[in-house]
């Protein structure tokens, strides 16, 4: 029985991790290095970042105060609201894509003229990747021990105190690895980004774009580009793993105290 | 009855790789054929990493051609010609009248990207003209035709270079302005079958049906021009 257990649990690994091994195998690490000096990788390195950090910015600020609410307070129709929330979670990118055009489009609902520009690609990322974020975020605040919420309630502490002071510090370990989930799945953002914001090199080409647009023409700058990422995601995961270990109830209590 | 339901049954399903501006009028030549359409360029990346093409139809010599010197399909034929024209939305946001008008600032123009057929057209064409200074203005690059012809369509873009036979099926969504005929690069699809196609019989069968005259009527009907 053991054997089975071994055979299964060596199988799941291997083959989840041949795809990413093949990566690096291809590419040496000094022409990965080379190829990063390419200008479309270089100016996707660049849009990238630029987009996802404002757009989990934007996620950061809007989306901790709305988890505490959806967290803390019961009203009519919560249940509805955490599932529009958790929705893009499971949505198809390419819905996604159209979702946002048949919005934000010039001839959408809010009929505006962001299509194209770097401000779509921020929408876009913010759209799939924020309910990563305001999940996890939820369940933090969830779990945040409610006797301690009460005892800063009945000792004086405004609400806001309550969660500025209390609240916001019990659950960061939880709403760290909640952004960083965020931040992944942002940088890996491909097909709303394609569908709504277009592809231009230096302006909407994102990583992810950039290996699509570079497959055909250069498959080393796309080989390298895609190491690349997977090296940014295996850091984040691991970040996730160490973000989720500092915030158990014990360690949670522990600060508690000493605070 | 059945013995029409036993032959169905005992054919050959081609994968046949084409072209995106192929899309409308194959189907119309062959119904049986499993059809994939994308960018020639793209096709033929996918031809050559040994994906089961049985017939390729190209919208340039360039890429046929060079599977053809790797040994990796027939040698390429010519069966249509193509032009490049500009297209706008219906509304035409932008009053666009003549290509001159893509140079003024904030037009949001889509084009194909570059080695995407259509796209490396668009720069010959734009360079005959003296007007590469629209590329400017240019605010995404797409991997095929129709994904230009969509974003026309949609509106989202003020203006797009597709082919001419792209116009018709979305001919109550967008505007056609004129070119000048002297700036036209030359626009010629080939075709060739891959050398590990499995079914060399059926799939020659499928080129000399798009090289006959029923075949050329089709494509004739579509807007193409005949090599």
């Amino acid at each position: 029985m053991k054997v089975v257990f071994a055979v299964c649990a060596a199988a799941a690994v291997a083959f989840l991790a041949l795809p990413v091994v093949a990566i690096f195998a291809r590419v040496s690490p000094g022409t990965l290095v080379a190829q990063l000096g390419e200008p479309a990788a270089r100016d996707a390195l660049v849009v990238s970042l630029k987009t996802n950090l404002v757009a989990q910015a934007l996620v950061l600020v809007v989306g901790t105060p709305a988890a505490y609410l959806l967290a803390t307070r019961s009203f009519r129709g919560r249940s509805i609201a955490l599932t529009l929330v958790e929705l893009p979670l499971v949505l198809p990118p390419a819905v996604a894509g159209i979702g946002l055009l048949a919005a934000f489009g010039r001839t959408g609902l809010l009929s505006t003229s962001v299509a194209f520009t770097q401000t779509a690609v921020v929408l876009a990322v913010a759209f799939v990747a924020s309910p990563f974020y305001v999940r996890t975020a939820v369940a933090s605040f969830e779990s945040v021990d409610a006797t301690l919420v009460d005892a800063a309630r009945t000792l004086g502490a405004r609400p806001w105190r309550v969660f500025a002071r209390v609240a916001l510090p019990l659950a960061a370990g939880g709403l760290g690895a909640g952004f960083v989930l965020a931040f992944a799945r942002g940088l890996g953002e491909f097909g709303a980004t394609i569908m709504f914001a277009g592809s231009l090199q230096g302006v909407t080409q994102t990583l992810p774009l950039a290996i699509y647009a570079q497959f055909e023409r250069d498959f080393d700058v796309a080989l390298a580009l895609g190491a690349l990422l997977v090296a940014f995601s295996f850091a984040l995961l691991l970040a996730v793993k160490w973000l989720r270990f500092t915030s158990t109830p014990s360690f949670r209590f522990a600060t508690s105290t000493s605070a | 009855m059945t013995a029409l339901a036993v032959a169905l049954l005992a054919a050959v399903q081609l994968n046949v790789f084409a072209a995106a501006s192929l899309a409308e009028v194959l189907p119309r030549l062959d119904r049986t054929a499993r059809y994939q359409f994308a960018g020639s360029d793209q096709l033929a990346f996918q031809i050559g990493q040994g994906a089961p093409a049985d017939v390729y139809l190209a919208a340039s010599p360039k890429y046929a051609d060079d599977l053809y010197a790797r040994g990796l399909c027939s040698r390429p034929v010519a069966f249509a010609t193509n032009t490049v024209v500009l297209i706008v939305p219906r509304a035409n946001p932008a009053r666009i009248r003549s290509v001159v008008d893509l140079k003024r600032d904030g037009i949001r123009l889509v084009i194909g990207a570059r080695g995407v057929p259509v796209g490396d057209y668009t720069r010959k064409l734009l360079a005959n003209l003296g007007l590469t200074s629209v590329l400017a203005n240019v605010v995404s690059e797409e991997t095929d035709v129709k994904l230009v012809v969509a974003k026309v369509a949609l509106g989202e873009a003020d203006a797009g270079f597709v082919y001419r036979t792209d116009v018709k099926p979305v001919g109550n969504k967008v505007l056609r302005i004129a070119l000048p005929a002297a700036a036209q690069p030359t626009v010629r699809y080939e075709l060739c079958v891959p050398t590990a196609t499995k079914h060399p019989r059926e799939a020659r069968a499928f080129v000399r049906r798009v090289l006959s005259k029923h075949g050329r009527a089709r494509l004739r009907d579509a807007g193409f021009g005949l090599p």
